[in-house]
């Protein structure tokens, strides 16, 4: 035990220790909050002011209720960085002319940037409910979208307007309808967005840092063959012992790292950081049953995988060997992740439920299941899935042992199927 | 009293046998040369010592009782071409190594820095490995494995990487431990150090002893029948003479075996009308002519 320990202190400093880590540690998050803050940040940023539109119609009327419109819109706060979040979105100008010479004066302007987009909107067009926006950015899907929603609330109030509706009663017509989705637990309201992606963002934080770290455990096995450090080592103690220390050890600061990041999540979301776009959409998710659950299957994951990690280490000399064995065991990973993608649509298809059991797919879906939604999932799901979890990994542990014993003290040739089958059976 | 005790011992892997019923003894306090060729078992011969492999067959009894994981706190194992965590500090990774062998990490970093000082590398013993030249490395090497104050020392070609100075060092450092009473085993195929140092051997080949005993006892047997000629002209005539059994040649001198029976002022004579000598002298056979007769013999 004193030996296991002493491999597992050796293996846990040495990494936490290292520059890599501490890398690792800064990147991920950064890279998870470029991907989802980033888009918006470079959207707003891009923008710079208002967008200067000219709306043609054919009288003053129909254009000011289409300015009005237009006008109410702003940045959209939530998603605004900046802070000039009352900056409005659009500055319009009404033109009553809408002959086709004005209309090719207009374009020209769009043409050489002078306003930002034109919106033809004369009676003709508006009789056959056809509206033109002149824009050289066709591919803001977002403005479009605004446009097209603003026209036409604009239209039909010109509409009611005409039939001699007021504006209270226009305004109550007009009035958008509420559509709140409600968990079956019964309990707040949730963010459906919130809903999909927390599970789906621990979900991708586990099977990264899983493989990360099986892999990792492979290059330190891999290292101290290459290295020679192994014959140090067993000359007084046991390949048994090597593996288990060396597992304990890698597994122990990949939790360290997932553990800084949900600590520095659960600070920055209680700081209410607009900045965290990421963490905000966890507060609240994270439950007492994840705090539980993640790090219950990232474990058993984490040992399952890096044994067979170990396995491949010990066959290999070189990193450039491994290639074909390391696609290997990661494919149940890559299936888990396709699988996932269903489950998180519907989490209980009888493909799930499988998934969820089956021991190599186990960790990442059964994980997933729960995440979306602990109510849904029996008991004896979970605890059968941990079940043949532990047993598996129990099974692998004494076939990869032996693989290991026998493959760190082998030097040169990559060894065949039918020699790993034998080093398997030397008692 | 034995240190190590081996009877019989075998192991095969598949079809081919890398230890083949061997046997030998190493008295406590001694020196001993497990000699052979590339490939004869030596190093499989080592990992049944020190449990990393079980023998097929055969018995092993360390400080006098049948192996058990415990004793191997007692012993300090150098093997060949073996390595150090590259990116670990040195110091570190020779208190880690020590707290492995039982050591307090206390008492580990003081014997590792009184170890730094005698093997003049003190400087040093806050860097990385990768930043040590090969001798510097070796000599860390050497530290890691003497810092627990092992009773049973193998050192697998320990020489290797060390220029003559340092080698002097590590010698002397030996001949202090074997004076302490330490029992001490080389696995090496550099036949002058052994020569320095040992006082028995054992030589395999085959996974088969095919010479053992004691080096003074096994040199004598050979007798003065070597002859070490140095001259000045044409030698190739030694080849075919019949006085000749066997013939090395160095570049700067021949050693040749005469053959049974063969006089040696009658070789004398023979070399001196071809030839001019500078020097010619009768001497017991070295331990490298021994090891190319014994292994050349039992490869024809």
């Amino acid at each position: 035990m004193r030996n296991i320990f002493l491999i597992t202190k050796r293996e846990y400093l040495e990494r936490v220790r290292s520059r890599a880590f501490l890398i690792m540690t800064i990147f991920i998050p950064a890279l998870m909050l470029a991907m989802t803050a980033g888009p918006v940040l470079l959207a707003t940023r891009a923008r710079g002011g208002p967008k200067h539109l000219v709306v043609a119609v054919t009288d003053r009327q129909t254009g000011d209720l289409i300015r009005e419109e237009l006008e109410k819109r702003h940045i959209d706060p939530a998603s605004s960085l900046n802070g000039t979040s009352e900056a409005p979105r659009f500055q319009v100008e009404v033109d009553t002319n809408v002959s086709e010479a004005e209309r090719a004066a207009l374009v020209e302007k769009v043409k050489t940037g002078v306003v930002g987009g034109v919106i033809w909107a004369s009676d003709e067009a508006l009789a056959v409910n056809k509206a033109t926006f002149i824009s050289r950015d066709v591919s803001n899907l977002a403005d479009q979208e605004l446009v097209r929603q603003d026209l036409s609330r604009a239209a039909h109030k010109l509409a009611l307007q005409k039939k001699g509706l007021n504006d209270t009663e226009i305004a109550a017509a007009l009035k958008p309808l509420d559509v709140e989705t409600v968990n079956p637990r019964g309990g707040a309201p949730s963010n459906p967005l919130a809903a999909f992606l927390a599970p789906f963002a621990m979900a991708m934080i586990m099977y990264v840092t899983v493989l990360l770290y099986g892999i990792n455990v492979m290059r330190a096995v891999l290292d101290e063959k290459t290295s020679r450090v192994m014959e140090v080592m067993l000359s007084t103690v046991t390949a048994r012992e090597m593996m288990i220390g060396k597992i304990a050890g890698v597994g122990a600061a990949g939790l360290t790292q997932v553990g800084i990041w949900a600590a520095a999540g659960g600070i920055f979301s209680a700081q209410g950081l607009s900045m965290m776009a990421g963490a905000k959409m966890f507060r609240g998710m994270v439950t007492p049953e994840l705090a539980i659950c993640f790090p219950v299957f990232f474990l058993l994951g984490f040992t399952l995988f890096s044994t067979m990690y170990a396995a491949v280490g010990a066959m290999a000399n070189s990193e450039q060997e491994t290639q074909q064995l390391q696609f290997l065991v990661a494919m149940p990973l890559i299936a888990s992740v396709i699988v996932l993608m269903q489950v998180l649509q519907n989490p209980s298809t009888p493909l799930g439920v499988w998934a969820s059991l089956f021991p190599f797919t186990a960790p990442l879906i059964m994980f997933t299941r729960i995440a979306l939604d602990p109510t849904a999932v029996p008991v004896w799901q979970i605890i059968l899935s941990i079940v043949l979890l532990v047993l598996t990994i129990y099974g692998l542990a004494i076939l990869c042992g032996r693989i290991y014993r026998v493959g760190i003290l082998m030097y040169g040739k990559k060894p065949t199927v039918p020699e790993i089958v034998k080093w398997i059976k030397y008692a | 009293m034995y240190t190590i005790e081996l009877n019989k011992i075998r192991k095969c892997y598949d079809s081919f046998v890398a230890v083949d019923d061997l046997s030998f003894n190493i008295e406590q306090g001694a020196v001993f040369g497990l000699l052979g060729p590339n490939g004869a078992g030596k190093t499989s011969t080592i990992r049944m010592m020190i449990g990393i492999t079980v023998p097929d067959a055969g018995q092993i009894q360390m400080f006098g009782k049948p192996f058990e994981r415990k004793s191997l706190q007692r012993v300090g194992y150098l093997p060949e071409e073996s390595g150090l965590y590259k990116k670990m500090k040195i110091v570190d990774q020779l208190i880690f190594l020590g707290e492995l062998h039982g050591l307090e990490a206390g008492a580990a970093r003081q014997r590792a820095m009184a170890w730094g000082e005698r093997m003049e590398i003190s400087g040093w013993l806050d860097k990385k490995v990768e930043e040590l030249s090969k001798g510097m490395q070796q000599k860390i090497k050497f530290i890691a494995t003497l810092l627990h104050d092992p009773d049973f020392i193998i050192m697998d070609e320990p020489f290797s990487g060390l220029d003559p100075v340092n080698a002097l060092l590590l010698k002397d450092v030996l001949l202090d431990l074997k004076g302490k009473g330490k029992t001490i085993l080389f696995s090496t195929h550099q036949m002058d150090q052994v020569e320095k140092l040992c006082d028995s051997i054992c030589l395999i080949d085959h996974g088969k002893a095919v010479l053992q005993g004691d080096l003074k006892q096994i040199k004598a047997q050979y007798g003065k029948n070597n002859v070490q000629i140095e001259y000045e002209g044409d030698g190739d005539f030694l080849k075919k003479t019949q006085l000749v059994g066997s013939y090395n040649n160095y570049g700067n001198y021949v050693e040749v075996r005469l053959a049974p029976g063969a006089d040696s002022q009658q070789l004398l004579r023979a070399v001196a009308e071809r030839s001019r000598i500078s020097k010619f002298e009768l001497m017991e056979p070295s331990l490298e002519e021994i090891f190319i007769d014994t292994v050349g013999k039992n490869d024809a």
